[in-house]
Protein backbone atom coordinates (compact mmCIF):
# COMPACT_ATOMS: atom_id res chain seq x y z
CA UNK A 1 0.00 0.00 0.00
CA UNK A 2 1.86 2.91 -1.30
CA UNK A 3 0.36 5.40 -0.25
CA UNK A 4 1.72 9.23 -1.71
CA UNK A 5 0.83 12.64 -0.25
CA UNK A 6 -2.85 12.97 -1.90
CA UNK A 7 -4.31 16.22 -2.64
CA UNK A 8 -7.35 17.45 -0.48
CA UNK A 9 -10.35 15.77 -0.64
CA UNK A 10 -13.30 17.09 -2.75
CA UNK A 11 -15.99 17.16 -1.19
CA UNK A 12 -18.33 18.23 -4.27
CA UNK A 13 -20.01 16.15 -6.45
CA UNK A 14 -18.15 15.44 -9.31
CA UNK A 15 -21.17 17.03 -11.84
CA UNK A 16 -19.03 17.35 -15.24
CA UNK A 17 -20.95 13.29 -16.12
CA UNK A 18 -24.01 14.17 -14.93
CA UNK A 19 -24.27 17.26 -17.50
CA UNK A 20 -23.06 15.01 -20.14
CA UNK A 21 -25.46 12.68 -19.67
CA UNK A 22 -28.36 15.61 -19.52
CA UNK A 23 -27.17 16.74 -22.77
CA UNK A 24 -27.48 13.92 -24.15
CA UNK A 25 -30.94 13.43 -23.37
CA UNK A 26 -32.11 16.46 -24.02
CA UNK A 27 -30.39 16.13 -27.82
CA UNK A 28 -32.46 13.04 -27.77
CA UNK A 29 -35.42 14.82 -26.91
CA UNK A 30 -35.02 17.73 -29.44
CA UNK A 31 -34.04 15.03 -32.33
CA UNK A 32 -37.22 12.29 -31.43
CA UNK A 33 -40.13 15.88 -30.68
CA UNK A 34 -40.38 16.75 -34.69
CA UNK A 35 -40.14 13.28 -35.70
CA UNK A 36 -42.92 12.22 -33.62
CA UNK A 37 -45.60 14.20 -35.49
CA UNK A 38 -46.97 12.53 -38.56
CA UNK A 39 -48.05 14.43 -41.44
CA UNK A 40 -46.57 17.89 -42.35
CA UNK A 41 -47.03 20.51 -39.75
CA UNK A 42 -50.01 22.45 -40.39
CA UNK A 43 -52.48 25.72 -37.88
CA UNK A 44 -54.97 23.57 -36.56
CA UNK A 45 -58.66 24.53 -36.02
CA UNK A 46 -59.40 25.12 -32.32
CA UNK A 47 -62.33 23.45 -31.60
CA UNK A 48 -64.09 23.02 -27.24
CA UNK A 49 -65.30 19.81 -28.23
CA UNK A 50 -63.02 17.29 -29.75
CA UNK A 51 -62.55 13.48 -28.58
CA UNK A 52 -59.42 12.08 -27.88
CA UNK A 53 -57.89 9.90 -31.15
CA UNK A 54 -55.29 7.54 -29.59
CA UNK A 55 -55.16 5.89 -33.27
CA UNK A 56 -54.18 8.87 -35.46
CA UNK A 57 -50.74 8.59 -32.98
CA UNK A 58 -50.33 5.20 -34.49
CA UNK A 59 -47.55 4.76 -36.79
CA UNK A 60 -49.07 2.85 -39.21
CA UNK A 61 -52.22 5.50 -39.04
CA UNK A 62 -53.52 7.00 -42.16
CA UNK A 63 -53.59 10.16 -41.96
CA UNK A 64 -54.32 13.02 -44.77
CA UNK A 65 -52.86 16.41 -44.47
CA UNK A 66 -54.27 19.65 -45.87
CA UNK A 67 -52.10 22.33 -46.23
CA UNK A 68 -52.99 25.72 -46.25
CA UNK A 69 -52.05 26.43 -50.04
CA UNK A 70 -54.32 23.65 -50.90
CA UNK A 71 -50.85 20.61 -50.83
CA UNK A 72 -52.49 17.21 -50.02
CA UNK A 73 -49.93 14.81 -48.06
CA UNK A 74 -50.39 11.06 -47.31
CA UNK A 75 -49.50 9.36 -44.36
CA UNK A 76 -47.55 6.35 -43.83
CA UNK A 77 -44.72 8.14 -45.68
CA UNK A 78 -45.64 11.44 -45.99
CA UNK A 79 -45.89 11.25 -49.39
CA UNK A 80 -47.19 14.65 -51.67
CA UNK A 81 -49.84 13.81 -53.91
CA UNK A 82 -50.33 16.00 -57.34
CA UNK A 83 -54.09 15.88 -56.38
CA UNK A 84 -56.71 14.18 -54.10
CA UNK A 85 -57.63 12.22 -56.83
CA UNK A 86 -54.78 9.60 -55.97
CA UNK A 87 -55.91 9.26 -53.06
CA UNK A 88 -58.52 6.47 -53.84
CA UNK A 89 -55.89 3.92 -55.11
CA UNK A 90 -53.70 4.30 -51.92
CA UNK A 91 -56.02 4.35 -49.86
CA UNK A 92 -57.65 0.98 -51.04
CA UNK A 93 -53.94 -0.71 -50.86
CA UNK A 94 -53.44 0.74 -47.21
CA UNK A 95 -56.76 -0.28 -45.94
CA UNK A 96 -56.61 -4.21 -47.06
CA UNK A 97 -56.43 -6.53 -43.84
CA UNK A 98 -57.34 -3.59 -41.86
CA UNK A 99 -60.36 -3.69 -39.05
CA UNK A 100 -60.32 -0.17 -38.34
CA UNK A 101 -60.89 1.86 -41.41
CA UNK A 102 -60.81 5.67 -39.94
CA UNK A 103 -59.13 7.80 -42.04
CA UNK A 104 -57.73 10.83 -40.61
CA UNK A 105 -57.40 14.28 -42.13
CA UNK A 106 -55.32 17.16 -40.75
CA UNK A 107 -56.43 19.89 -42.58
CA UNK A 108 -54.99 23.57 -42.09
CA UNK A 109 -57.73 25.76 -40.19
CA UNK A 110 -57.35 28.44 -43.27
CA UNK A 111 -57.22 25.47 -45.85
CA UNK A 112 -60.69 26.27 -48.51
CA UNK A 113 -63.60 23.43 -47.91
CA UNK A 114 -63.42 22.93 -51.52
CA UNK A 115 -59.73 20.75 -51.16
CA UNK A 116 -61.03 18.89 -47.64
CA UNK A 117 -64.20 18.20 -49.86
CA UNK A 118 -62.64 16.82 -52.83
CA UNK A 119 -60.50 14.59 -50.67
CA UNK A 120 -63.38 12.97 -48.55
CA UNK A 121 -64.97 12.32 -51.95
CA UNK A 122 -62.10 10.58 -52.95
CA UNK A 123 -61.74 8.61 -49.62
CA UNK A 124 -65.10 7.72 -49.99
CA UNK A 125 -64.24 6.39 -53.22
CA UNK A 126 -61.68 4.49 -51.60
CA UNK A 127 -64.18 2.84 -48.90
CA UNK A 128 -63.81 4.94 -45.91
CA UNK A 129 -66.84 5.98 -43.79
CA UNK A 130 -65.26 7.08 -40.75
CA UNK A 131 -63.59 10.27 -40.70
CA UNK A 132 -61.63 11.46 -38.05
CA UNK A 133 -61.11 15.50 -38.66
CA UNK A 134 -58.02 16.36 -36.22
CA UNK A 135 -58.29 19.80 -34.49
CA UNK A 136 -56.68 20.86 -31.27
CA UNK A 137 -58.19 21.35 -28.18
CA UNK A 138 -57.67 24.94 -26.57
CA UNK A 139 -56.03 24.52 -22.84
CA UNK A 140 -57.40 27.72 -21.40
CA UNK A 141 -60.96 26.44 -22.50
CA UNK A 142 -60.86 23.55 -20.10
CA UNK A 143 -61.54 25.16 -16.37
CA UNK A 144 -64.27 23.75 -14.44
CA UNK A 145 -65.78 27.12 -13.79
CA UNK A 146 -66.20 28.03 -17.27
CA UNK A 147 -67.21 24.69 -18.17
CA UNK A 148 -70.07 25.12 -15.56
CA UNK A 149 -70.92 28.50 -17.28
CA UNK A 150 -70.97 27.16 -20.41
CA UNK A 151 -73.44 24.60 -19.15
CA UNK A 152 -75.85 26.84 -17.12
CA UNK A 153 -75.57 29.33 -19.91
CA UNK A 154 -77.03 25.88 -22.51
CA UNK A 155 -79.68 25.68 -20.04
CA UNK A 156 -80.65 28.60 -19.28
CA UNK A 157 -80.87 28.70 -23.43
CA UNK A 158 -82.82 26.03 -23.70
CA UNK A 159 -85.04 27.15 -21.50
CA UNK A 160 -85.86 30.19 -22.60
CA UNK A 161 -87.22 29.01 -26.47
CA UNK B 1 -5.08 22.40 -4.52
CA UNK B 2 -6.14 25.91 -4.38
CA UNK B 3 -3.76 28.62 -4.65
CA UNK B 4 -3.88 30.97 -1.76
CA UNK B 5 -4.08 34.38 -3.04
CA UNK B 6 -4.78 37.74 -0.43
CA UNK B 7 -5.29 35.38 2.58
CA UNK B 8 -8.65 34.20 2.35
CA UNK B 9 -9.36 30.72 3.42
CA UNK B 10 -10.53 29.18 0.28
CA UNK B 11 -9.34 31.16 -2.83
CA UNK B 12 -10.79 32.18 -5.53
CA UNK B 13 -13.20 29.66 -7.19
CA UNK B 14 -11.63 28.85 -10.22
CA UNK B 15 -14.16 26.47 -11.53
CA UNK B 16 -17.64 26.86 -13.70
CA UNK B 17 -20.13 27.11 -11.21
CA UNK B 18 -22.54 24.48 -12.52
CA UNK B 19 -25.80 24.92 -10.59
CA UNK B 20 -27.65 27.68 -12.62
CA UNK B 21 -26.34 25.25 -16.23
CA UNK B 22 -27.76 22.14 -14.39
CA UNK B 23 -30.88 23.80 -13.36
CA UNK B 24 -31.80 25.19 -17.29
CA UNK B 25 -30.92 21.78 -18.79
CA UNK B 26 -33.40 20.33 -16.57
CA UNK B 27 -35.73 22.58 -17.46
CA UNK B 28 -34.95 21.92 -21.06
CA UNK B 29 -35.45 18.28 -20.72
CA UNK B 30 -38.50 18.27 -18.72
CA UNK B 31 -40.01 20.89 -21.52
CA UNK B 32 -39.32 18.93 -24.06
CA UNK B 33 -40.14 15.30 -22.43
CA UNK B 34 -43.77 16.93 -21.88
CA UNK B 35 -43.80 17.98 -25.37
CA UNK B 36 -43.65 14.27 -26.94
CA UNK B 37 -46.91 12.02 -25.40
CA UNK B 38 -49.16 14.92 -26.70
CA UNK B 39 -52.29 13.20 -27.99
CA UNK B 40 -53.85 14.13 -30.90
CA UNK B 41 -57.66 15.41 -30.82
CA UNK B 42 -60.44 15.00 -33.22
CA UNK B 43 -63.81 15.66 -34.27
CA UNK B 44 -65.52 12.22 -36.06
CA UNK B 45 -66.87 12.62 -38.98
CA UNK B 46 -68.76 10.32 -41.29
CA UNK B 47 -68.70 10.18 -44.96
CA UNK B 48 -72.13 9.21 -46.01
CA UNK B 49 -72.70 6.21 -49.12
CA UNK B 50 -75.14 8.20 -51.59
CA UNK B 51 -78.62 6.63 -51.74
CA UNK B 52 -78.78 3.96 -53.56
CA UNK B 53 -81.39 4.67 -56.57
CA UNK B 54 -82.51 1.34 -57.04
CA UNK B 55 -83.66 -0.32 -53.80
CA UNK B 56 -83.65 2.20 -51.57
CA UNK B 57 -86.54 4.55 -50.33
CA UNK B 58 -85.16 8.03 -49.47
CA UNK B 59 -84.84 9.17 -46.43
CA UNK B 60 -87.73 10.80 -44.57
CA UNK B 61 -86.79 14.38 -45.60
CA UNK B 62 -88.76 15.60 -42.68
CA UNK B 63 -86.32 14.09 -40.11
CA UNK B 64 -82.94 14.88 -42.08
CA UNK B 65 -81.33 17.36 -40.65
CA UNK B 66 -78.80 19.62 -42.57
CA UNK B 67 -76.55 22.38 -41.43
CA UNK B 68 -75.99 24.60 -44.25
CA UNK B 69 -73.08 27.37 -44.49
CA UNK B 70 -72.89 29.70 -47.08
CA UNK B 71 -70.36 31.75 -48.51
CA UNK B 72 -70.75 34.75 -45.99
CA UNK B 73 -70.66 32.15 -43.19
CA UNK B 74 -74.23 32.84 -42.04
CA UNK B 75 -75.45 29.09 -41.32
CA UNK B 76 -79.09 27.48 -42.01
CA UNK B 77 -80.51 24.47 -40.45
CA UNK B 78 -82.72 22.75 -43.33
CA UNK B 79 -84.39 26.01 -44.17
CA UNK B 80 -84.54 27.75 -41.21
CA UNK B 81 -81.70 30.94 -40.74
CA UNK B 82 -79.42 30.39 -37.57
CA UNK B 83 -76.44 31.58 -36.72
CA UNK B 84 -72.83 30.22 -34.98
CA UNK B 85 -74.08 31.38 -31.09
CA UNK B 86 -78.12 29.92 -31.99
CA UNK B 87 -76.44 26.97 -33.64
CA UNK B 88 -75.83 24.29 -30.67
CA UNK B 89 -78.99 25.46 -27.89
CA UNK B 90 -81.39 24.29 -31.55
CA UNK B 91 -80.02 21.82 -32.38
CA UNK B 92 -80.43 20.58 -29.13
CA UNK B 93 -83.66 21.59 -28.96
CA UNK B 94 -84.42 19.45 -32.42
CA UNK B 95 -82.84 16.71 -30.64
CA UNK B 96 -84.49 16.46 -27.67
CA UNK B 97 -87.03 14.27 -28.54
CA UNK B 98 -85.08 12.37 -31.09
CA UNK B 99 -83.27 8.90 -30.45
CA UNK B 100 -80.72 9.02 -33.30
CA UNK B 101 -78.93 12.44 -33.45
CA UNK B 102 -77.82 12.54 -37.20
CA UNK B 103 -76.88 15.75 -38.80
CA UNK B 104 -75.57 16.48 -42.07
CA UNK B 105 -73.14 19.23 -42.79
CA UNK B 106 -72.47 20.98 -45.86
CA UNK B 107 -70.07 24.15 -46.30
CA UNK B 108 -69.47 26.12 -49.23
CA UNK B 109 -66.49 25.74 -51.07
CA UNK B 110 -65.02 28.63 -50.68
CA UNK B 111 -64.71 28.74 -47.29
CA UNK B 112 -61.77 28.20 -45.31
CA UNK B 113 -62.48 24.92 -43.59
CA UNK B 114 -62.49 26.23 -39.10
CA UNK B 115 -65.61 27.38 -40.68
CA UNK B 116 -66.96 24.17 -41.32
CA UNK B 117 -64.81 22.44 -38.11
CA UNK B 118 -66.66 24.83 -35.90
CA UNK B 119 -69.86 23.90 -36.83
CA UNK B 120 -69.10 20.46 -36.39
CA UNK B 121 -67.59 21.17 -32.59
CA UNK B 122 -70.99 22.80 -32.47
CA UNK B 123 -73.05 19.77 -32.96
CA UNK B 124 -70.80 17.73 -31.31
CA UNK B 125 -71.28 20.07 -28.14
CA UNK B 126 -75.22 19.59 -28.68
CA UNK B 127 -74.51 16.04 -27.79
CA UNK B 128 -75.05 15.12 -31.97
CA UNK B 129 -73.39 11.57 -32.51
CA UNK B 130 -73.19 11.37 -36.21
CA UNK B 131 -71.76 14.23 -38.49
CA UNK B 132 -72.19 13.57 -42.20
CA UNK B 133 -70.45 15.70 -44.83
CA UNK B 134 -72.03 16.37 -47.52
CA UNK B 135 -69.74 16.84 -50.83
CA UNK B 136 -70.68 17.99 -54.09
CA UNK B 137 -70.04 14.22 -55.50
CA UNK B 138 -72.43 13.03 -53.07
CA UNK B 139 -75.19 15.43 -54.19
CA UNK B 140 -74.45 14.20 -57.51
CA UNK B 141 -74.81 10.24 -56.23
CA UNK B 142 -71.62 8.79 -57.42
Amino acid sequence: MEKKKAADPVADINVTPMVDVMLVLLIIFMVITPMLTHGVSVDLVKTKNPVTMQAADKEDAILISVTRNGGVFLSPGNVKLSGADQLPEKVRDLLTNRVDKTVYIKADARSKYSTVEDVVDNLRAAGVNEIGLITEEPHENKTPQQAAADAAAAKAAAAGK
Amino acid sequence: MSMNVGGSKNGPRCDINMTPMIDILLVLLIIFMVITPLTPHGLEALAPEPPDKKNQTPPDQDRTVVIVIDKDKSMHINQEDTDMDKLGPRLEQIFKTRAERVVFVKGDPDLEFQSIARAIDVAKGAQIDKVGLMTPKLEAGN
